[in-house]
């Protein structure tokens, strides 16, 4: 297994109290495959990447418990120095905003040549042609002449563009893409998911994709986790997960959403709100929005059932939602 | 005082191809609510609300810091007709720079247009200024995108939604403004009690009904939405989605719904109009853009939102456009789309293509024959697996 995340806590100090952002996430990435993590804004999907890449701000941040093991190591007890040369050589990250993911006073040509030039040792007019190489793998047309331009003389779709060449640059095992997409126009959208995706199959990637977007995962996911309050509540299969939710909150999600090739009736809402994360809701989470909540939820914290071989649900009455019983 | 109006007189058969306000004549109304009675016969009439006709708007580019040069104009909006009927939801899509927000701007009288019309129920507004802009502006609302910056954080949401009413005292007497806010409170969902609250005590989606509740504080016949759920998590949004068309049956409510997420602009539009760089591409229902389009334009944005289907993933043509949106500063000459069109031809480059029926199916009851800007325009379902 590539990556294996067990049981990671993460938690924030505030003023106003102990924030549990991340509560026992537990998933795993092979090699080549795609796994999507989606959530809601709170869910803790970005922070549970940043854990992972071991980028995560501390403070106000602290790892509670868990283990990250990459390749059979648990990089949370490895030094710094080691993690540093894992991150980016090893495993890299996509952010959602390219712009402000981007040094704004030096030429993309020196961003990503200094990938060769700390990790590999390079001079830097090697490191200029490995950049010039890399912007042509990403389809940035005339990349010979547009490599000693600076950030903001791209469009959105182009910087996303050299931020995946700057994560491809080392050709690393894992790649975490936190919301890739999300600021890009849906036709530049398409344009660069196809990118990603071919780049993963040509290196065997294995890729997470941090996404709060249904269609997009039902696009190019081969596994889907579900994201509340800082759990993941579902994991499975995407064509299973779309066939038949196993979590109520999945359901609702899919339930929510209008549909592209049909005018629909009114549309299912979830009710209430998302958990604040200073006081997440006894029991499960979901409980208070639930439609099958009862005094166990209240009370219990679901495990993650095991629905079948390749499939979990944190629901105690996950039967049911398989059934189709919650929902519209 | 008498209020001069300009009445727009449309008594012949609608033509969809060519709707055109013809002859335009000035009305002396005796009084204000002649005026006012003159403004609803026309909407009586089963004639639009709105009627936009050939707007433009072009932001000037300077050079220069003492002597300022114009060297060019940013084409935001280059002419742009379409209609607003009572109690219809009018979608507009496009990508980020096509104009969208700019055409809301402009029907709000934010922007001066540079040219072009939009007549409320008749009455030209773009020209329109003091008295008479602002009797206007009672009856046209807006609901804007971002429900953290609109709403000023240190008023409360009392004052928020009551401050329409200092503008429009006739709306609310004085003594009666606390009720009538928590009255809308009530209407938009949210605790009557929470009227002294603060902005930041609230979540987004809470946010977004309040700015709903002053979109309504004035009883508006129309309301401009511009992208006034994508700020908003998928499960809130629903729930946004939902209280507006509750509203609409309501009180009848005409929306411009402008937005980039094309399967909530299908599910809330009665009509639907495609933006590019500046222009209308095609516009007609929502079965007649989503399952019929006929513009390459409509087509390759259709194709490429994602559907929530994983079998979908291999049945669905994927039209995948090379390039990007060229500047409006210096839009290509002809079909502004020429040059990522993969239909494209020397006539393209020459002639600017029209926004109507199409040649070849004008007279078909064939879905297809509504109006669309391409020399080349054919039916091509993108959007159901094959």
């Amino acid at each position: 297994m590539l990556l294996e995340v067990r049981d990671l806590h993460v938690e924030f100090r505030t003023r106003d109290g102990v924030v549990h952002a991340v509560n026992g996430v537990t998933c795993e990435v092979d090699a080549g495959e795609t796994l999507a993590v989606l959530g809601e804004s709170g869910s803790g999907k970005s922070v549970t990447a940043q854990a992972v890449m071991g980028i995560l701000d501390t403070p106000p941040g602290r790892i509670g418990g868990g283990q990250v093991l990459f390749r059979g190591t648990d990089l949370l007890t490895l030094k710094e120095e080691e993690r540093r040369r894992i991150r980016g050589a090893e495993m890299a990250m996509i952010f959602q905003d390219a712009l402000s993911a981007l040094n704004p006073v030096m030429t993309v040509g020196d961003q990503l040549g200094e990938m060769f030039v700390v990790h590999r040792g390079m001079s830097r007019k090697a490191a200029r042609a490995k950049a010039v190489e890399l912007m042509d793998r990403v389809r940035i047309p005339a990349a010979g002449q547009r490599v000693g331009d600076y950030p903001h003389q791209f469009s959105g779709g182009m910087r996303q563009r050299i931020m995946i060449a700057m994560a491809l640059a080392l050709e690393p095992a894992l790649i975490i893409a936190d919301e890739p997409t999300t600021a890009l126009d849906v036709t530049v959208q398409a344009q660069v998911m196809d990118l990603l995706a071919e780049l993963q199959h040509e290196y065997g990637m294995g890729l997470v994709l941090i996404t709060h977007d249904l269609g997009v995962v039902a696009d190019v996911a081969d596994r889907i986790a579900v994201m509340y309050a800082g759990r993941i509540v579902e994991s499975a299969p995407v064509h299973d997960i779309y066939k038949a939710p196993a979590h109520p909150y999945t359901r609702g999600l899919l339930d929510s959403i209008p549909r592209l090739d049909r005018k629909g009736r009114e549309l299912y809402a979830i009710k209430g709100l998302p958990p604040n994360l200073l006081a997440v809701p006894p029991g499960c989470a979901f409980h208070p929005r639930c439609p099958l909540a009862r005094d166990v939820c209240r009370t219990d914290v679901p495990p993650p059932y095991e629905v079948s071989g390749t499939r979990t649900s944190a629901c105690h009455f996950w039967k049911e939602c398989l059934d189709g019983r919650a929902g519209s | 005082m008498a209020e001069p109006t300009k009445l727009a007189k449309d008594d012949e058969p609608q033509d969809d191809a060519t709707p055109n306000v013809s002859e335009v004549e000035t009305v002396e109304a005796a009084s204000e609510e002649e005026a006012v009675a003159a403004l609803d016969a026309h909407v009586e009439r089963g004639e639009p609300i709105l009627q936009v006709r050939n707007l433009v708007k072009h932001f000037p580019l300077t050079q220069g810091i003492l002597f300022k040069k114009q060297i060019g104009a940013v084409k935001a909006v280059d002419g742009i007709s379409f209609d607003l009927y009572q109690g219809e939801t009018l979608g507009i899509v496009g990508e980020s720079g096509c104009g969208k927000s700019t055409v809301a701007k402009l029907l709000m009288n934010l922007e001066q247009a540079t040219a072009g019309e939009i007549f409320y129920k008749g009455q030209d507004i773009t020209r329109l200024s003091g008295r008479a802009l602002k009797a206007v502006r009672r009856n046209i609302q807006m609901v804007f995108q971002d429900p953290y910056t609109s709403l000023n954080p240190r008023m409360t949401v009392g004052d928020i939604i009551g401050e329409p009413f200092d503008i429009h005292p006739e709306v609310a007497p004085k003594g009666d403004r606390r009720r009538k806010v928590q009255e809308l409170l009530d209407v938009v969902g949210l605790n009557p009690e929470y009227v002294n609250r603060y902005p930041h005590q609230f979540s987004g989606g809470q946010r977004q009904r309040i700015g709903i509740a002053r979109g309504l504080a004035l009883n508006p016949e129309i309301i401009i939405c511009d992208e006034p759920v994508s700020a908003l998590d998928v499960s809130v949004q629903a729930q946004v989605i939902n209280l507006m068309e509750r509203l609409q049956d309501e009180f009848n409510l005409s929306y411009v719904f402008i937005a980039h997420d094309l399967s909530i602009v299908r599910h809330i539009s009665d009509r639907v109009g495609v933006m590019y760089l500046g222009k209308m591409a095609e516009i007609g229902t929502d079965t007649q853009i989503y399952d019929h389009p006929t513009h390459p334009y409509t087509q390759a944005l259709l194709s490429a939102v994602p559907v929530p289907d994983p079998d979908a993933r291999e049945g669905r043509e994927r039209i995948i456009l090379t390039g990007d949106v060229p500047s409006p500063a210096n839009p290509p000459s002809g079909c502004r789309f020429r040059t990522r069109c993969w239909k494209a031809q020397d006539k393209c480059a020459e002639e600017v293509p029209l926004l109507a029926v199409p040649e070849r199916f004008q007279g078909t009851d064939s879905p297809a024959a509504h109006e669309s800007a391409c020399h080349f325009a054919e039916e091509k379902d993108v959007v159901h697996a094959a």
